[in-house]
């Protein structure tokens, strides 16, 4: 006789989303960099920043941080982003 | 959507000729995928003839691929331009609309619906003279619903696309589906091979297992307890219960399940973070009150291993619900360095009958002798051994070197924890006269890292000491390791031959990280 089981798993469907096309050059944009606080991440992203500057032609530079690691970014952090409009963000991990 | 009566403009391609069922559906939508499955099987019973068609909002590379990948091959026709789709008035798709031979729609249906899908798929056949085909069956593995996608057309201009926002606060849930096994299947490897375990074998949730178990619990199966994070799946009762039977759980064990759910998904402790962390941590219950006796909870010898039915199947409910409802697998949002064999399951009750004090729930303003879940996010246990000490501060002179070594030795001001006293321990506590005000007011005096240890090496912690506290400890200079007292709970559990103890540090903590909860229940 065939068992009858209920499904435990989440059953929804996996939330649609696409990323924005990719810059084809950075030359010039305005890139933001979230920090999300991880130690040592200061030290990774200001040589990021330079890099970006020095050798890709980026015009700006917009650093953002997260208050902690440990939890995803609020909303103000999110708006904060927004508000600058860069032309693409780099969600830097470090540790 | 255009209404039933009304003549349909134009498909693209050749006029259709005959009664047929047209399904709009674009390429990357997950309802279009399941309701493709089924009108394929509707067209291969119903042999030649273009009496169910499938119309692309996408170009016929994709198509064809999504084809191939469902093994389906209906006939096909494509809306590059979208003027069908916005003609038909289409909203969502898969769109279905039943055409009769003059091209006037009959019937129509927006969505993936099983009993949708059957009432179109019987009229088709209907008009076509042929035996009524049984198409979606309720309990085939797939669900009975799943609202559309927005049609291609009316996507917005944006060339990027926002992921829906999770649902976060909804009280009710869709119930759970149910699934037929296969008469030959073993039903242990079928879960298994589902994706429905850890990699222990689990008790198959059978419809009359999770009836039973639903039944303790009191609440309807639909009823949302908690919305488990990183992905936010609702915990309904019905998928708690389903958990909590593959775990091995008995009925009666619910009445802890339930509340202890609620506490794992309170923000305060961000499981959120602890699922998706590197580090070792596991969320740990300990359990207070009369239940520990009333279910049989292990408070004793082997109190952190496998002793006891309540504390491994409870324990290893909670974690097949983070992995299932959460999200948080093994290799994909959980990538713990080293994990915890706690992952498995991580769940003690206090030795309340041989601690010399009130119980860890009385910490958290839970009053002496109420049940009560606490949970706290920790590294596995560190041991501690003191077998010759008379005097109390000599057996926590042995527990404070263990203390220091937490998250890593030269960080301070950064842990909690919970050091788990044996019964040995206890009552060599207690009959020095220390309470557990000043068992925990001595280890926090008395825990420290040496100052000549930050020698400019530039190693983890080094860099904040100018935040640490500095104080001195048997003539040593050093940096206190715990912010305050609260920092450091004390309880009382383990079996009653041994001197020793346990200490549990945490991961990140206060706002900003993993705060402990207790949660008191009936």
């Amino acid at each position: 006789m065939s068992l009858t089981v209920v499904n435990p798993l989440d059953e929804r469907p996996l939330p649609e989303g696409s990323a924005p096309p990719r810059l084809t050059s950075v030359g010039g944009a305005r890139i933001a960099l979230l920090d999300i606080s991880k130690g040592g991440g200061e030290v990774f992203l200001d040589r990021v920043d330079a890099l970006l500057r020095e050798r890709y032609g980026v015009s700006e530079v917009l650093r953002f941080r997260k208050p902690t690691f440990a939890k995803p970014a609020p909303e103000a952090v999110l708006t904060d982003i927004r508000k600058a409009q860069p032309h693409a963000v780099i969600e830097a991990l470090a540790d | 959507m255009l209404s039933n009566g009304v003549v349909a403009p134009p498909v693209p391609g050749q006029p259709l000729s005959g009664p047929a069922l047209l399904a709009f559906f674009k390429t990357d939508c997950p309802a279009c995928h399941l309701a493709l499955r089924y009108l394929d099987s509707l067209s291969r019973s119903l042999g030649s003839g273009d009496h169910v068609v499938g119309v692309s909002q996408d170009e016929p590379a994709s198509t064809d691929k999504l084809m191939r990948s469902l093994g389906a091959d209906l006939p096909l026709r494509f809306d590059r331009d979208l003027e069908a789709s916005a003609g038909f008035g289409l909203e969502a798709v898969p769109a279905l609309f039943l055409l009769d031979r003059s091209g006037r729609v009959l019937a129509s249906s927006q969505g993936f619906d099983k009993a949708d899908l059957n009432r179109l798929g019987g009229e088709l056949a209907r008009l076509l003279e042929v035996p009524d085909p049984e198409l979606a069956r309720t309990g085939d593995g797939n669900p009975d619903f799943q609202p559309g996608c927005v049609s291609r057309h009316l996507e917005p201009e944006s060339e990027a696309t926002a992921a829906e926002i999770p649902d976060l606060y909804s009280r009710r849930a869709g119930r759970a589906s149910r699934i037929d096994l296969p008469t030959e299947a073993d039903a242990e490897e079928w879960c298994y091979e589902s994706g429905y375990a850890d990699p222990l074998p689990v008790v198959p949730p059978t419809v009359e297992r999770v009836e039973r178990m639903l039944a303790e619990s009191g609440l309807n199966p639909d009823e949302v307890v908690a919305h488990v994070p990183p992905n936010f799946g609702a915990a309904s009762a019905e998928k708690i219960a389903a958990n909590a039977v593959m775990a091995g759980c008995r009925p009666e064990y619910m009445r802890v399940i339930v509340p202890a759910i609620r506490a794992l998904c309170d923000e305060r402790l961000d499981i959120h973070g602890v699922q998706g962390t590197t580090h070792f941590a596991a969320p740990l219950a300990i359990v207070n009150g009369p239940v520990r006796l009333e279910l049989g909870f292990a408070c004793g010898s082997n109190v952190f291993s496998n002793a006891a039915r309540a504390n491994s199947t409870i324990g290893r409910a909670f974690q097949l619900i983070l992995r299932n409802l959460g999200g948080a697998a093994p290799g994909r949002i959980d990538m713990s360095t080293m994990g915890n064999p706690g992952r498995f399951s991580f769940v003690i009750g206090e030795n309340e009958e041989v601690s010399p004090w009130g119980p860890l729930s009385e910490d958290f303003g839970i009053e002496a002798g109420r049940n009560a879940v606490t949970f706290f996010c920790a590294e596995p246990p560190r041991p501690v051994s003191e077998h010759k000490a008379r005097e109390p501060k000599v057996l926590l002179r042995a527990i404070c070197p263990v203390l220091a070594n937490l998250w890593s030795y030269r960080v301070c001001k950064r842990s909690e924890a919970v050091v788990v006293i044996g019964p040995e321990h206890a009552a060599t506590l207690d009959r020095g006269g220390f309470t557990k005000r000043d068992v925990v007011g001595f280890l926090f005096e008395n825990t420290g890292v040496p100052v000549s240890e930050y020698d400019g090496d530039g190693g983890e912690g080094t860099h904040e000491a100018g935040f640490y506290d500095e104080c001195v400890i048997r003539g040593v200079r050093c940096y206190r390791k715990f912010r305050r007292p609260e920092s450091i709970r004390v309880m009382v559990a383990g079996g009653p031959a041994g001197k020793f103890s346990a200490v549990l540090g945490s991961w990140a903590t206060g706002p900003r990280g993993s705060q402990m909860v207790s949660y008191q229940f009936a």
